[in-house]
């Protein structure tokens, strides 16, 4: 039987293939943006051919696809989401409109020209009924089920086809919400109801309704999505089981996650530093930089020790996101990153992106200067190769647009496009180190795993900038996350907020809210199939000194806290805080506010295999050689360019050189050399 | 040397801008002050040896545009006895700290490599306590600056990374919640050396010179960009004003702040010459913060593209004149207590004034006065004193031409940078219990582009008796000013209720409140940018659909007739009644009995109201 990964991506959807052997096979089609399972199913359908297969015979051999869609993503960006409805605590109405202020933290204190925020929800749709709950749990006032069911009338009235319940304190005791979440789906079986304790049961009002309001937003369309699916697999003859990637770096099957739809944001490129660490791993290195440079963006997400992370203090554009997510920080800097003069003379590239309409001037499209015309003009990519010859490159074009650009700064075509290529690299390798150094890391410990289609072309050149000593790039760089989906476990993360000090706690309250979620992951699993012997339990809690506003989270040394163990922990807190912020306050009482359980079902690792060694050297490999113009040089090196599928294991490079494939190309820079390793993977080292 | 190339230029000055941020995050998710970490009352910047601002992309303008002059009389000071590991604290106006008010307290520290003096590094919050007669600052009535708390001139803390042990018990002897204070401090000394390593770390890929020459490039190169903006403004002398509704000694008496902007080809001065003296009340400001907000109101006025480079380049074209026992720049021992929102708001609010008149495209209207207070009593759930400031009662962001302003608590000192609590936070923290933050439809300043709404806030008192200060509101009487025929921000009110009793409280006094009371802040908007009445029909029909201006308002403030139950626009009585300029103007005012929101006849400007 085989495995399948396919990620939905903005311009391609990606589709690998691990056969019975441990090998992968790659395929891609174009994304079909109105109605996503098209451009699935043209996938599945290509590997299907590859095989000598129709769709249905393959799909019948198929065990198990994950997939990852940005169509979550996409429908919050683009702001074609439900017409959503929230009914809040009587008062509160416009938590969510107010926000924490009136920026959110991306924008310059010193521009003040910018439009007000624009929530999901107007404010006619946000409606307050009386009730009302404490930080204590306790109920203070009953809902009032009059008031409820009056609001959710006039918010069905005016045709919303969502929900969103978001009530004070609903992280203590979530009686009232849920009252109201059971009301209101009697009323109308057809809306999507959630209520923002299902969500994300943690304290902290505003994050906690916004996030709530974007699933309510994006929950139809994924619904709708993911039944489509479903069915559409099933008429296909595929048995096979369907998980979908979240955005907390599990996956899960598609009953449980449509009714949390905002876990499926960021589904895709989150699986990309899975991939990372699985390839990492294989060369015994677990300190990683993975990177992944796509068309607009550049994503990236620093590994150490193996670990991935994941932080909750997100933003999708201007609204925020407070569930867990894996932390991958992400610059506008891709493939169509377009040049720019900024207002004091210099040259920038990016955030800004020609997109794949008009895309590069090479294109034949647009008319402006991007990353990939650099590229071209600088002879780095292979005009009559790019994606294999299924787009055509007009260099002409390139060099027109890159010139345009140049004459304003006294500057050749060639010249600018140096500039161009080494100003998006500073853009990335800004942001690696600002995440790095963030976490106190040396950036130099770590090795470089370059994903996404323009990766390869950079990587090393970044590489160079930041003296990171070693780069992989994946065989499977293109379709870095599709990877990432095979290495993933099966799983659930729960969460209780109790606000408590260090000599006030109550061992039993804290087993008890252990005991609950454990509950609650056995009936979630037992759901899909999957006895409780096969379960992971991960506790752990999030804590601070008294009197701080944010939390460091902590492992539980066991299962449950006792007066033992509850030395270990503080004093695993204290050396964690040191660790984060270069000092600690052993002489302060700790806090306890919430405490989470990650359970997961470890999946069938994926096996890969690795390849003999071939007799021919690389040579054989050799598929002709480009003008290339190198940072620092006056004129062009004749560079030869390798045919990727054609090399081996073992065969070697040295820089300059550059190695073509169907998907990506690698461009191994004079000072550096390149290596084929067993999983066919290059790695490249500076000399 | 060579000339920089581009590239390390770019590297090096958003290596420094990175940074800021970086200390900015380190600070607020270590320290334990509501005011620093969840209201991010905090400044944090990078300066030359000589002073000159290096990089400030993020904090209150009051806190660290006027740091180059404590850096200058720091160096003066202490000369040559500055070495690696020193850091200074200070928090006073007077006396070579250019402090903005005592509860300030700002981590200074000069950065060494190869043993010469190249940086100062800066970590500036607002502390929740700093000793003085009431607990957290911001009380009316000192009898001088001694009495307002703590005066700490800039003195070294840690000598060659060393504690000064005594120094230090000294300090924290004399302030309330030492131990709280004690986590903000080492929070705030932490993030110093965290960035002192960074930018040695940057000194030594670059080398010295070329970090140096890439932030003078850089700064000339900012100058430029400004000088050409202020070029395009045309030459002549532009006034403002602003007041406060009293300075909290003289009750119920207006202190006003006056400015005279000449632009004059390159250059702008900013004159202040006219402002009223300096007052018995804790009003005054310095010349450091004046200096700082002044700047800042230009800076604001410029190309929002210059938005991420502002450094000493961007300040070279300015100068501000405030002649000494003038409000704007007070004399020893003047209290302060107030400043950062009177007048320092004033002095902001006047130099908006003035630039939207020379350049009305980048208009700014006043936005919603601070509401803050200090309210301190016992938590009977600990049985521990507690201090407990906000944002979160305060109203929104004025309008700027082309934007109707933000619905969400702000106030334009900060340049909308603070942020409100969490409520679910506080009410764990703080014995109150919130019934009410919610906006409030029609209560702000109206116009083609019109103010955020304004905010409703309610809180009932769960603990014990105790009082409130608050000296850190405004704008009950005073009402900011709209732009370009845009309407002033509506009256605010503060209440307690108790009983069938409701006690009005006025800014700048200390009111006792008891367990049970409930505490009403009604908090207006911003100000409007243009005249209402040509506000286009849609946008005004969208505000009534969504509950933000009432079928009303509509047509007595908008011009606009709009059906009451089906929400459609009449748009036959609409041109109609917009054929013409309105005979009479309509404003939101508070009804201080039923606390609605009412539609009344604008009257004339010296109307009863206090």
């Amino acid at each position: 039987m085989k495995q399948l990964t396919i990620d939905v991506g903005g311009t391609f959807t990606d589709c690998l293939v691990l056969e019975e052997s441990g090998q992968l096979q790659r395929f891609k089609a174009p994304t079909t943006p109105d109605d996503p399972t098209q451009g699935f199913f043209a996938t599945v359908d290509k590997a299907a051919r590859h095989y000598g297969r129709t769709l249905e015979q393959f799909l019948g051999e198929v065990e198990q696809i994950v997939h990852g869609t940005t169509l979550g993503t996409n429908t919050l960006i683009t702001g074609r989401g439900a017409k959503v409805g929230t009914i809040t605590t009587k008062g509160f109405r416009d938590i969510v409109e107010m926000r924490r202020g009136i920026r959110n933290l991306h924008g310059s204190m010193f521009d003040m020209f910018v439009d007000p925020y624009r929530p999901l929800v107007s404010r006619r749709r946000s409606l307050g009924v009386e009730e009302r709950t404490l930080y204590t749990g306790e109920i203070f006032t009953p809902l009032n089920e009059e008031e409820l069911r009056a609001a959710a009338r006039k918010l069905l009235d005016m045709g919303c086809t969502a929900i969103a319940i978001c009530f004070l304190h609903s992280y203590a005791n979530r009686e009232n919400e849920r009252r109201a979440k059971r009301i209101v789906q009697a009323m109308a079986p057809e809306v999507y109801v959630t209520a923002s304790h299902d969500i994300l049961p943690v304290f902290r009002e505003f994050e906690r309704f916004s996030t709530a309001v974007i699933s309510a937003y994006i929950g139809p369309a994924l619904t709708r999505y993911a039944r489509r699916l479903q069915s559409g697999l099933k008429e296909r003859g595929c048995n096979g089981r369907l998980l979908m990637m979240l955005a907390n770096g599990l996956v899960q099957v598609v009953d449980e996650c449509v009714d949390r739809a905002v876990y499926l944001l960021n589904s895709g490129p989150a699986a990309g530093p899975y991939g990372a660490s699985y390839l990492g791993g294989l060369h015994g290195k677990n300190n990683l930089l993975s990177m992944d440079m796509g068309g607009t963006s550049f994503d990236v997400c620093v590994i150490k020790d193996g670990e991935i992370p994941t932080t909750a203090d997100s933003w999708v554009g201007e609204h925020r996101v407070a569930i867990k997510m894996v932390d991958v920080p992400t610059v506008g800097a891709g493939g169509g990153s377009l040049a720019w003069i900024d207002s004091l003379g210099l040259l920038r590239v990016g955030p800004q992106s020609a997109g794949a309409d008009p895309g590069p001037a090479a294109y034949g499209k647009g008319e402006d200067a991007t990353v990939t015309d650099a590229d071209l003009v600088l002879g780095y990519i292979p005009a009559d190769y790019f994606l294999g010859g299924d787009v055509r490159l007009e260099v002409n074009r390139s060099h027109q647009a890159v010139a345009r650009i140049g004459s304003r700064l006294n500057m050749d075509a060639k010249q600018a496009a140096v500039v161009m290529y080494t100003a998006i690299n500073t853009v990335m390798s800004n942001l690696i180190t600002e995440v790095c150094t963030k976490k106190g890391h040396d950036v130099r410990d770590f090795t470089l795993v370059a994903g996404g289609g323009a990766g390869g072309v950079h990587a090393a050149a970044i590489a160079r900038q930041l003296s990171i000593p070693m780069v992989i790039v994946p065989r499977v760089a293109a379709l870095m996350s599709a990877f990432g989906m095979f290495t993933m476990d099966l799983g659930l993360e729960y969460a209780r907020s109790c606000a408590r000090r260090e000599g006030n706690l109550d061992f039993g309250e804290i087993s008890g809210l252990y005991v609950d979620m454990r509950r609650q992951a056995r009936e979630d699993f037992a759901r899909i199939g999957i006895p409780e012997s096969q379960l992971a339990y991960k506790p752990t809690v999030e804590m601070r000194y008294v009197g701080q506003f944010h939390e460091v989270e902590v492992d539980l040394p066991a299962e449950d806290l006792n007066a033992e163990n509850l030395k270990t922990l503080l004093a695993n807190f204290h050396a964690q805080y040191e660790k984060l912020y270069t000092y600690s306050m052993p002489w302060r009482a700790v806090e306890f506010l919430t405490y989470r359980l990650k359970v997961t079902a470890a999946r069938r690792p994926v096996e890969m295999v690795a390849l003999g060694r071939t007799a021919g050297g690389v040579e054989t490999a050799r598929r002709g050689s480009r003008m290339c113009l190198f940072e620092g040089d006056s004129r062009p090196l004749e560079t030869p360019a390798y045919d990727w599928d054609r090399m081996a294991p073992g065969h070697k490079v040295s820089g300059p050189a550059l190695i073509d494939d169907k998907t990506t190309t690698v461009l191994v820079p004079p000072g550096f050399t390149c290596e084929v390793d067993a999983y066919h993977n290059l790695v490249m080292r500076a000399r | 040397m060579a000339p920089i190339d581009q590239i390390t230029l770019s590297t090096i000055w958003h290596g420094f801008q990175s940074l800021c941020r970086e200390m900015r995050t380190m600070m607020t998710r270590t320290s334990q002050s509501y005011l620093i970490s969840a209201l991010k009352d905090l400044s944090v910047g990078v300066w030359l040896a000589d002073g000159s601002t290096v990089a400030v992309p993020e904090g209150l303008p009051s806190q660290f545009l006027g740091t180059s002059f404590t850096i200058v009389d720091i160096r003066n000071m202490f000369k040559d006895d500055l070495h690696p590991g020193d850091v200074i604290l200070t928090n006073d106006p007077y006396h070579g700290g250019n402090n903005n008010h005592l509860p300030d307290w700002g981590y200074i520290r000069p950065v060494f490599f190869e043993g010469e003096l190249l940086f100062f590094t800066l970590v500036r919050g607002h502390m929740i306590d700093t000793g003085g007669s009431f607990p957290g600052g911001y009380f009316a009535n000192a009898y001088d600056i001694i009495a307002e708390g703590l005066c700490i001139p800039p003195l070294k803390v840690i000598k060659r990374g060393v504690v000064d042990a005594d120094l230090k018990k000294l300090i924290f002897n004399n302030v309330r919640w030492p131990a709280e204070l004690m986590i903000d401090t080492d929070a705030m000394i932490a993030t110093g050396k965290f960035a002192e390593n960074r930018i040695v770390q940057l000194l030594r890929r670059y080398g010295k010179d070329t970090v140096l020459g890439a932030i003078h490039e850089m700064m000339d190169r900012t100058e430029r960009a400004v000088r050409a903006e202020i070029a395009a403004i045309p030459d002549g002398t532009y006034t403002g004003e602003s007041s406060t509704d009293d300075d909290g000694t003289i009750l119920d008496q207006p202190v006003t702040v006056r400015v005279d902007v000449t632009v004059k080809g390159d250059s702008v001065t900013l004159d202040f010459s006219r402002s009223d003296a300096q007052r018995p009340g804790f009003i005054n400001s310095v010349y450091a913060p004046t200096y700082a907000r002044a700047t800042a109101a230009v800076i604001i006025n410029l190309d929002p593209a210059l938005a991420e480079f502002h450094n000493q380049g961007s300040v070279r074209p300015i100068t501000v004149i405030a002649p000494p026992g003038n409000v704007t720049n007070c004399k020893y021992p003047a209290t302060v207590g107030a400043c950062p929102v009177n007048c320092g708001t004033q002095v902001l609010e006047a130099v908006v004034e003035a630039m939207g008149k020379a350049r009305p495209e980048r208009s700014i209207a006043s936005w919603g006065k601070h509401r803050g207070d200090y309210t301190f009593a016992v938590d009977p759930r600990t049985g521990e004193r507690y201090v407990r400031t906000s944002f979160d009662y305060d109203g929104s962001a004025g309008a700027v031409w082309g934007h109707d302003g933000m619905t969400g608590p702000t106030s334009l000192p900060t340049l909308g940078w603070v942020q409100r609590g969490s409520i679910e936070e506080a009410e764990i923290r703080f014995p109150w219990r919130l019934l009410n933050l919610e906006a409030r439809p029609n209560f702000t300043g109206h116009g083609r582009w019109r103010g955020g709404l304004g905010i409703d806030w309610r809180a009932v008192n769960e603990g014990g008796d105790g009082r409130m200060s608050t000296g850190s509101s405004d704008g009950d009487f005073i009402q900011g000013k709209g732009a370009h025929g845009g309407q002033r921000v509506p009256r605010a009110r503060t209440f307690i209720l108790r009983g069938d009793q409701k006690i009005r409280v006025k800014p700048h006094r200390v009111d006792p409140f008891k367990k049970g009371d409930t505490v009403v802040k009604l908090s207006p908007g911003g100000a409007g940018v243009g005249d209402p009445w040509l506000r286009p029909i849609e946008e005004v029909a969208t505000d009534v659909e969504n509950e933000k201006v009432t079928v009303e308002a509509a047509r007595l403030i908008y011009g606009v007739v709009i059906d009451p139950v089906s929400l459609q626009v009449d748009q036959q009585a609409t041109a109609k009644l917009r054929s013409s300029p309105p005979e009479q103007r309509y404003e939101p005012v508070i009804n201080e009995e039923t606390l609605e929101i009412e539609i009344k006849p604008m009257g004339g400007p010296a109307e009863a109201g206090r």
